[in-house]
């Protein structure tokens, strides 16, 4: 497989139809791979494997609770699940039985959200899922990646098989996903990736929404700021040494996430500094603990301060404040 | 071609279109139905219809329905 040589082409696929294609990567490499999901083969790019590979395929049809059953049930027997469906069904819906299968009992699944943060937004907050993270995040031995672009996904789910705890694969952004990583790095789950140096004011972000951080950094630094982008694809176990390095070095951090600014990235980020002595301040950019109406992906970006132009206005405007 | 009837009631049934409006020219993304989502259902139905397995870089090469002539040679489907 010649990813490494394909980011461009690997990102015009999106989110989705890359899981697609990772799935039967894996599949060739894991013989006792399982894939469940609740109605969602072909949204999930999944049409392929399922053709492929139909005794490794379960669709537990629409009964999200079954889905976590079953996958921890397969689990417990030796086989290696992902289990996958819409963001605020493969997480909200069948809450309890994450609690109790996965992280109570230890049973070893991934989970791949599809379509999380707003990029549904025509359809309302029905399908818009900006609480995922801050529900799971509360659940021991689970640890929640949120790939910023398909090259990056695909790391994430070849470290996420055989990672010791169930993971939750959180995928934003539609088809046409901006490009974050244009070259080839290091990947390890818990381990933030630097993807802009600069030293006026950091901002870390997660998810594809980090697209736009970095066109953000790109047009301050015409401004004469220096700002640096920090790609902390893992929300837990969060990278507390990054965190704290960050903290030590800079005065203004930005944490930008499409997901409720209460209990997402910024709260992570927030708590790990709470434990320290530092002159460094947080601002959290993201969904501000409100429903709006439904509305495109763009309009909802904007309306929640996750636009280019008002992620500038916010460092702008906190830089100012720092000043002062 | 000697499939091409074939391919193009593939395309015509993955996208779900309307056969009066295909025309060999299509590309990938010129209609909403042909998205990334669409693409792997186009490839999955192919694959099923011709008996053959896509390799990875054919699947992200295949930008068009020209593009996927050419393609489908590697795999013996003229």
């Amino acid at each position: 497989m010649k990813i490494e040589n394909n980011i461009k082409l690997w990102s015009s696929l999106g989110m989705r139809a890359t899981f697609g294609m990772i799935a039967i990567e894996l599949a060739k490499k894991y013989p006792d791979l399982m894939i469940t999901t609740s109605d969602v083969s072909t949204s999930a790019g999944l049409d392929r494997y399922k053709n492929k590979y139909p005794d490794k395929f379960i669709d537990v049809g629409i009964a999200e609770q079954n889905l976590i059953g079953v996958s921890a049930g397969l689990s417990s027997e030796g086989f290696k699940v992902i289990s996958t469906t819409f963001a605020p069904f493969q997480t909200l819906r069948c809450c309890e039985q994450i609690k109790v299968n996965l992280g109570y009992m230890k049973n070893k699944i991934c989970m791949v959200g599809l379509a999380s943060g707003l990029v549904l937004g025509n359809l309302g907050f029905t399908h818009c899922c900006i609480e995922d993270v801050g529900t799971l995040r509360s659940i021991p031995n689970i640890a929640i990646v949120t790939p910023s672009d398909p090259f990056e996904l695909f790391k994430v789910l070849n470290e996420a098989i055989v990672y010791k705890n169930s993971v939750y694969i959180r995928l934003t952004a539609g088809s046409n996903t901006k490009i974050i990583n244009n070259k080839d790095y290091k990947f390890k789950i818990g381990k933030a990736v630097e993807i802009l140096p600069g030293e006026d004011v950091v901002i870390i972000g997660c998810g594809n929404i980090l697209g736009n951080c970095l066109e953000a950094a790109t047009a301050l630094k015409k401004k004469k700021i220096q700002c640096a982008v920090v790609n902390m694809h893992t929300i837990k176990p969060i990278d507390k040494e990054k965190v704290k390095e960050i903290a030590k070095k800079n005065k203004l951090i930005v944490t930008v996430e499409e997901h409720n600014v209460l209990g997402g990235l910024g709260t992570a980020v927030a708590e790990v500094l709470s434990g320290e002595i530092n002159n460094c301040k947080l601002v959290r950019v993201g969904i501000n603990d409100f429903y709006s109406s439904g509305g495109s992906y763009e309009y909802l970006k904007n309306i929640y301060g996750l636009s280019v132009e008002k992620i500038i206005q916010t460092v702008l405007s906190n830089l100012k404040k720092n000043e002062k | 071609m000697k499939n091409k009837k074939k391919y193009i009631e593939i395309f015509i049934k993955s996208f779900s279109m309307d056969e009066k409006k295909f025309n060999e020219k299509i590309k990938y993304n010129d209609i909403p139905e042909w998205d990334s989502i669409g693409h792997m259902t186009l490839m999955s139905d192919l694959e099923e219809g011709f008996n053959i397995s896509i390799d990875t870089d054919d699947i992200i090469d295949f930008s068009s329905f020209k593009k996927g002539i050419q393609i489908l040679k590697k795999y013996k489907v003229n």
